[in-house]
């Protein structure tokens, strides 16, 4: 009887385990075909990743999938990537400067945008779109999206036909515009980032003077980058010559998103957000 | 049997019709013939208030994006809102020039400077200012540097300005430079220094 009883519950425990490993070699297969799915930012949501998703950098399909190399990842062992937010200034009914009849700065500033997202992806980092598509936004709206989300760096896109050199701009705001106890004034929230705005204008200056480009570094009464509660600057877009038409051409604007992911990099790489 | 009173009337009356009618005629031939007043779309010259006077004001360039200081002789009042006014004014001149190097809009002009306390300036300028600016982050920036410095440069107990557009507040220039605030003339001292070096 004690061994009858002992060899029923034997092979039920035999039908498990074998159940299991078989579960866990089909898994893994799945893994292995679906390796970009893994690559999904830890520490940031689902929809986040999504928004920084044709990220060129991220593991090939070639490669071995991390879930084969290694056992399972575990969830709080790398920190969340630093976020970039970037924002395409004017949009919808608000077309900015009117370059030509069919060039208007709206264009222009979400052509880059997506540019610099997939650039800003395979250094590794985390980037959103404050816009994605042709739609009205206030300053104060984009402003308060890049108060919620935190960002690392908060990055505002202009374009214009004058041919000055591309403009790296920081808030301009009066040096006693400081915070009031616990609230922070709207209209001078950036003033304690500050600092760290001037320092990523500096070094997004000498990213881009490195590849060529004429840079200016100024400072700007340009909203929204004095309500942003993280380091913020703005970059307005330039020909390089009285040719309009330069600033909406692919290589163009490819070698400009280029050289502003490298400076980003470089800046928060520096600044410790990448710890 | 109609009354012969009556008849005298209805006569004098048509007569006076149709005298009218001719006369009326023959005005608006006379109107047709006259030479057409059009509209001047210029900017209106300075007034002459006071003696000329040499006064530094600072032009903006917009082929490299500079900032210079220029002296000029313009006529100038003792009143200091006159003298804003003509100061402003005169700096217009420069833009409404046919070689200006940072040129505004046909009918451009400053409507008014009002000295609210004697640190505080309104500039209020009309909208085909701000409907020929040039939409730009650098270019806008340009503008109102222009405006600040040139006052700052000759009114030393200047402190902030403010801009309106035909007398109410906008919340642009022309769609980057934020006209909501108020502008710290030494901010302002601080962008035209990085304005003119660079």
């Amino acid at each position: 009887m004690r061994s009858n009883s002992v060899g029923r519950n034997r092979f039920p425990r035999y039908q498990l385990a074998a159940s299991a490993g078989f579960l866990v070699i089909a898994l893994s297969l799945i893994g292995g075909q679906s390796s970009p799915l893994s690559a999904v930012p830890q520490g940031q949501t689902q929809s986040k990743a999504a928004t920084a998703a044709p990220q060129a950098g991220q593991q090939s399909p070639n490669q071995p999938s991390s879930s084969q190399a290694a056992p399972p990842a575990q969830p709080a062992a790398t920190p969340p990537k630093p976020l970039v937010m970037i924002d395409p200034a004017h949009g919808g009914t608000e077309s900015g400067a009117v370059m030509n009849p069919t060039l208007l700065e709206k264009d222009v500033t979400l052509a880059l945008a997506r540019r610099l997202r997939i650039d800003l992806g395979t250094r590794g980092f985390v980037a959103e779109l404050i816009r994605d598509s042709d739609v009205n936004l206030s300053t104060d709206d984009r402003a308060a999206m890049a108060n919620a989300a935190h960002p690392a760096l908060y990055v505002c896109l202009h374009a214009t036909s004058e041919p000055d050199g591309i403009g790296i701009y920081t808030a301009m705001l009066a040096e006693n515009g400081a915070t009031n106890g616990p609230f922070i004034d709207w209209n001078t929230a950036q003033f304690s980032f500050l600092p760290q705005s001037r320092t990523a204008q500096q070094e997004i200056a000498a990213a881009m003077q490195k590849s060529g480009m004429p840079v200016r570094s100024l400072t700007a009464p340009l909203r929204p980058l004095s309500n942003v509660t993280s380091p913020a600057i703005a970059v307005e877009l330039a020909p390089a010559k009285a040719d309009v038409s330069q600033v909406s051409a692919g290589d163009f604007q490819q070698n400009v998103s280029t050289a502003l992911a490298n400076g980003i990099a470089q800046f928060l790489s520096n600044s410790g957000a990448m710890r | 049997m109609i009354p012969r009173q009556f008849l005298i009337t209805v006569t004098v009356l048509f007569a006076l019709t149709i005298a009218m009618s001719v006369y009326v005629w023959q005005l608006r031939r006379r109107e047709i013939r006259s030479p057409q007043v059009t509209e001047k779309n210029e900017h209106v010259a300075p007034p002459t208030l006071g003696p000329m006077e040499q006064v530094t004001v600072y032009v903006a360039y917009d082929s490299p994006g500079e900032l210079r200081a220029q002296s000029i002789s313009i006529p100038l009042a003792a009143g200091r809102q006159q003298r804003a006014e003509g100061l402003l004014r005169g700096l217009m001149t420069i833009y409404n020039a046919k070689d200006s190097t940072h040129p505004v809009a046909g009918g451009a002009e400053i409507r008014e400077v009002f000295l609210l306390d004697p640190g505080l300036v309104v500039i209020d300028v009309n909208s085909a200012f701000v409907e020929g600016q040039v939409s730009g982050v650098l270019a806008e920036e340009l503008t109102i540097a222009s405006l600040v410095q040139t006052l700052a440069a000759n009114m030393p107990e200047l402190t902030r300005v403010k801009i309106l557009v035909d007398g109410k507040e906008q919340e642009t220039l022309a769609g980057h430079a934020d006209l909501k605030g108020f502008y710290d003339v030494q901010q302002i001292a601080e962008v035209v220094k990085q304005l003119s070096t660079q």
